[in-house]
């Protein structure tokens, strides 16, 4: 394992160019750089996805829009979808999974480092290849759903879905896989006393997710793999000529479809129940009722998929069962927000930008959850579905609830990840803007929706009643669009020369904040002992935590150094001469830690898998049909190789 | 201190600027409203919404004031006692915990017998009309009378129309909001879904699942008429085509009337002349067609001849798709037989005039993304195709066909 203290083990690491540069971002086993890898990725798709979205709005401004053709906003809505779900809110959380759950766990790192890095890689690939549709102006066009049989080859004959199926097997390997590694890592790599009950609320959140993952995903797999045979084998799951019912497809990709929201927004959901106990000092209210309402929704969630499908025609009984199973989810979720609303009520608010996401998380939230509702009563639903209704709530819940969340971890975070803190002034701006623009965006689309008109069109008449509407949402995206650039400046900015943070800018309760930001590669020279849910606040302001169970006396107990002494009773602006940045770290050989070594053999895995798909999307290709199979072939034999490659080197510098 | 002050003032401008759109968009007319029903289906949704928005609007204004005041009252303040440590209210949690579930309840009952009562078998006297849903139009069949349409629906006010749902391709779904709730198409099943039309008026149908290229351009609408006017449409569509007349038909003659829409309302829900069907003419402005043809396609002035257009007719590729009754017998296509008497052309995209029907049929993929109907005018690409004096006969022959 990668956590054992041994004698200093004789170091022969071959490839010393694997240490800094481009190299050791490619050959990186460590979580925190892959965690930084998704970051940036999923950052640089949300810019993609936004661009699109803008584009959509823009056509939409008013009556019978000119800008992009039919094919064209198909192709748009569909990558749109596609791209925040998959893309970015998806790995924006694998993204603090990686980063943040060993560093709450008390671990050097993940359970299966190499793993990990071929979760990342994997995802890069199909991401690309996702969006190389663009390139030949074939970018799937069928919605995220993409429901049979308009997807099947008699009605989508082009290059279109073939991208879009194949993308999301390739995208489906990389979430399972990571999901397997994170819930192995946080059963098995806790530091002593880290009980399941004591751990930091994120990774419980990360925790359920993670299963949430490994249980929907191989849904998806089977129903996009029954496609993928379809489309190039001929074979006659969703032949609508051959006598296939369409809602087999409808089933699987729902019964896949409604956990994957609750994968999108737990995370966020565990984020902000990170931020709001730290600003308002006070620990979260009701922890275990925390824990258990993440494990219901979890849960309940693989019961409530046919919600989807009220308008199918599925009969009285089966529209019953799955409206009153829709309702009861919202009584976890409820007890979610009145928990958070309970941990900010009598405290010390402090609203710094990740606070003001954090309770805008609340806020917005509670809109979506408020229409989630509405459309759970099934008869009601027949006038919501399909229309803008339906796109308002679910941005409420995926933007207003996700996409906050994730903003709200994101100062909280950065300057754990960085070192640095990213600007509050900058900060402020792009809450305004984002909270405002939402609003202007989104809002109006529930009268839209009441108003009659339906999603996923490329052009609507004037005199419909829906044109001011559609041109202040387009305002509001384009406020959005200024409020994310603020966001990437003030990223840029910070990242390269923001205030110093200090071990624990923020006055915060967990083990992870004790660390030096950025941590050293092996995060701990010594694993923590935890005695607490809130060790650092039993260093620093034991009277928060009088009240919280603690391991009972006498019990043994590791100190935590926390860095920046003084600084947890009150926030001030850190200034350089207690906060100075920690960037001397002994290395883990000075300290005789071994680590795994960074290794290209999973990207390499990754790549020889990424060619085999190109051979088999080459089959109808029109130019290169014939080189389909040799192509499939050779990435398939690289994949292999690389693989055993992989395997029979060892993790660790070799002891002997 | 300022910068709160500041932090507040924005916070209230933003809650004004969501309030004043919101306001804003409910004065406007909305023609396709869903919160206006004249089906005892809608109503029955409707009764549902309203209890929804009831007890929706009371989550959201004791969640949001409660936020609000929790945020006010506890900023941190300089010299600020250390907050009370409570990590928890066993008492408080089972509170609101039980409290959703009571209004859940109080939701849940009226949903589920409101879904039995809709999905029960439909009136026996109820009028069948089966609902053929194509890439990209509307097959409306009357197995009753025999009568054959397209893209638009003509229902009896005060007599139950229980629909029978089919698809010929891929999934679509039939909604008009004022009528009710809406239902998918399913490929190899048929759906139902019933209602009464309460009162006579037009309505925009639309689909809304998601059915390829053109989902945006498949539209329909839907007549609802009095007893007496039904039965003279049903008669009238029963009859066979009219013989055509050398009636002429000028393509330049409403030149540039589609360009921009109608601005004035004209008088809505009467039938003109002795045609039992609306005229285009008097449609309400929300419900005519006016999308613009692409300035690249165009036509000559030129006046067509509905005589040589039938003519031409018999030996052109249209009979291969489309139906007139006694003429031709093709089924790909929407049904001809009383083209001359529908208001729209291309399902609800474009008014039912000799411009625009010469166009269609001269291009109509570029009037119509995806359009399955090929482009039938001379161009480079189709140098056998018709001149646009043949284009102009042809359609004077189909405008004829009232």
């Amino acid at each position: 394992m990668a956590t054992t203290v041994a004698a200093p083990p004789r170091y022969a690491v071959p490839h010393t160019r694997y240490e800094r540069g481009l190299w050791s971002w490619l050959a990186t086993v460590d979580h925190k750089k892959v965690g930084q890898l998704y970051l940036y990725t999923a950052l640089a798709f949300f810019l993609i996805g936004g661009l699109e979205a803008l584009i959509i709005r823009e056509q939409l401004k008013g009556p019978n829009g000119s800008l992009v053709s039919a094919e064209t906003y198909n192709q748009l809505f569909t990558m749109h979808g596609t791209t925040m779900i998959f893309l970015v809110i998806m790995p924006l959380g694998a993204a603090f999974f990686n980063y943040l759950i060993p560093l709450q766990i008390g671990a050097r790192d993940v359970a299966f480092p190499r793993l990990n890095a071929f979760s990342y890689w994997v995802f890069l690939l199909g991401a690309l290849f996702m969006n190389a549709g663009w390139l030949f102006g074939a970018a799937p066009d069928g919605g995220w759903f993409a429901y049979t049989p308009l997807t099947t080859r008699q009605f989508s004959p082009g290059l279109n879905i073939d991208f879009w199926v194949i993308g999301l097997q390739i995208l489906g390997l990389s979430s399972l896989a990571a999901g397997f590694n994170f819930i192995t890592t946080i059963i098995n790599l806790r530091a002593p006393g880290m009980h399941f009950m004591r751990m930091p609320i994120f990774t419980w959140m990360s925790f359920v997710t993670q299963f949430l993952l490994v249980l929907a995903f191989p849904i998806i797999t089977v129903a996009v793999t029954f496609l993928m045979l379809d489309r190039f084998f001929g074979t006659n799951f969703y032949a609508i000529t051959a006598g296939a019912d369409p809602l087999l497809w409808q089933h699987l990709f729902w019964l896949f479809g409604h956990p994957e929201v609750y994968i999108l927004i737990l995370p966020a959901f565990g984020l902000v129940s990170e931020v709001l106990p730290v600003f308002s000092r006070k620990p979260l209210f009701g922890y275990p009722v925390m824990v258990y309402s993440g494990i219901l929704i979890g849960f309940l969630g693989f019961g409530v998929w046919a919600h989807h499908m009220f308008a199918v025609g599925m009969g009285p009984i089966a529209d019953s069962v799955f409206g009153v199973t829709t309702m009861l989810i919202a009584i976890p979720t409820g007890v979610k927000i009145f928990n958070w609303l309970a941990t900010m009520h009598g405290g010390s608010l402090r609203f710094t930008t990740a606070m003001l996401f954090a309770i805008g998380l609340i806020a917005l939230f509670t809109i979506g959850g408020i229409s989630g509702i509405m459309h759970s009563s099934p008869p009601a639903d027949l006038q919501q579905t399909d229309t803008y209704f339906i796109v308002a709530h679910f941005h409420y819940v995926l933007f207003g609830g996700s996409m906050m969340g994730i903003f709200a971890g994101t100062y909280f975070f950065f300057p754990k990840i960085t070192g640095r803190l990213l600007d509050e002034r900058l900060g402020k701006i792009h809450f305004w803007l984002t909270f405002i623009g939402m609003n202007l965006t989104f809002f109006p689309m529930h009268f839209m929706g009441l108003n009659g008109m339906p999603r996923r069109i490329y052009q609507y008449q004037a005199n419909q009643g829906w044109d001011l509407e559609n041109l202040v949402a387009t305002w509001g995206a384009r406020m959005l669009a200024v409020a994310v650039l603020v966001f990437i400046w003030n990223f840029i900015k910070s990242r390269r020369s923001g205030a110093i943070a200090g071990r624990d800018p923020w006055g915060a309760a967990t083990v992870e904040w004790s660390l030096p930001s950025p941590p050293p590669e092996y995060n701990y020279a010594v694993i923590p002992t935890i005695t607490s849910r809130y060790p650092l606040w039993d260093v620093t302001s034991p009277e928060l935590t009088a009240d919280v169970p603690h391991t009972p006396e006498g019990e043994k107990r590791t100190d935590i150094s926390v860095g920046g002494k003084g600084t947890h009773a009150s926030f001030k602006a850190p200034s350089d001469t207690h906060m100075a940045a920690e960037t001397a770290h002994p290395s883990a050989k000075e300290l005789g830690i071994a680590m795994p070594t960074p290794t290209l053999k999973p990207l390499m895995a990754s790549i020889g898998l990424t060619i085999m798909f190109i051979g088999l999307i080459l089959k109808h290709s029109v130019n290169y049909g014939s080189l389909w199979l040799p192509v499939l072939i050779g990435g398939a034999a690289f994949f292999v190789i690389s693989l055993y490659s992989w395997l029979l080197s060892p993790l660790e510098p070799q002891h002997d | 201190m300022t910068s709160h002050y500041r932090t507040r003032r924005l916070a209230i401008a933003a809650l004004t600027a969501v309030i004043v759109a919101g306001l804003a968009a409910c004065s406007t007319t909305v023609p396709n409203t869903t919160l206006e029903p004249r089906t005892e289906f809608g109503r029955a949704i409707d009764q549902l919404w309203d209890n929804l928005l009831f007890w929706g609007t009371i989550v959201f204004v004791l969640v949001e004031t409660f936020l609000i005041y929790v945020i006010l009252r506890f900023r941190r303040r300089e010299g600020q006692p250390a907050p009370r440590h409570v990590h928890g209210n066993t008492t408080l949690e089972i509170a609101w915990t039980l409290a959703p579930a009571v209004i859940l309840a109080i939701i849940a009952v009226p949903t589920v017998k409101t879904i039995f009562d809709t999905q029960r078998p439909a009136p026996a006297n109820a009028l069948t009309v089966e609902v053929i849903g194509h890439q990209w139009w509307w097959e409306f069949r009357y197995p009753e009378y025999g009568v054959v349409t397209a893209n638009e629906l003509y229902l009896p006010v005060g007599r139950t129309a229980n629909f029978a749902l089919q698809t010929q391709d891929v999934l679509h779904s039939f909604w008009v909001p004022q009528l009710g709730g809406k239902r998918d198409l399913i490929t190899n099943r048929t759906n139902h879904i019933w209602f009464t039309p309460e009162s006579t008026a037009v309505w925009n149908g639309v689909c809304v699942e998601y059915c390829g290229t053109s989902h945006a351009n498949m539209r329909f609408k839907t007549f609802v008429v009095t007893a007496e006017q039904f039965e003279a449409w049903v008669n009238h569509q029963k009859s066979g085509p009219a013989t055509a007349s050398s009636a002429p038909a000028a393509t330049g003659a409403q030149a540039d009337t589609a360009a921009a829409p109608p601005t004035a309302q004209t008088p809505p829900a009467q039938t003109s002349g002795q045609l039992p069907t609306y005229a285009a003419d008097r449609l309400p402005l929300y419900a005519a067609s006016y999308n613009p043809v692409p300035e690249a396609l165009t036509i000559g002035n030129v006046v067509g001849d509905a005589a040589r257009g039938a003519q031409i007719y018999r030996t052109a590729p249209c009979i291969a798709c489309h139906v007139i009754q006694g003429v031709s017998a093709g089924i790909v296509g929407p049904n001809l037989t009383h083209i001359g008497s529908r208001t729209s052309l291309g399902a609800g995209l474009f008014p039912n005039d000799a411009r625009h029907l010469a166009l269609w049929i001269k291009n109509s993929p570029a009037m119509k993304p995806g359009s399955k109907m090929p482009a039938f005018g001379k161009s480079a690409a189709v140098p056998a195709g018709y001149d646009d004096q043949q284009l102009a006969d042809l359609a004077a022959y189909l405008l004829s066909l009232k």
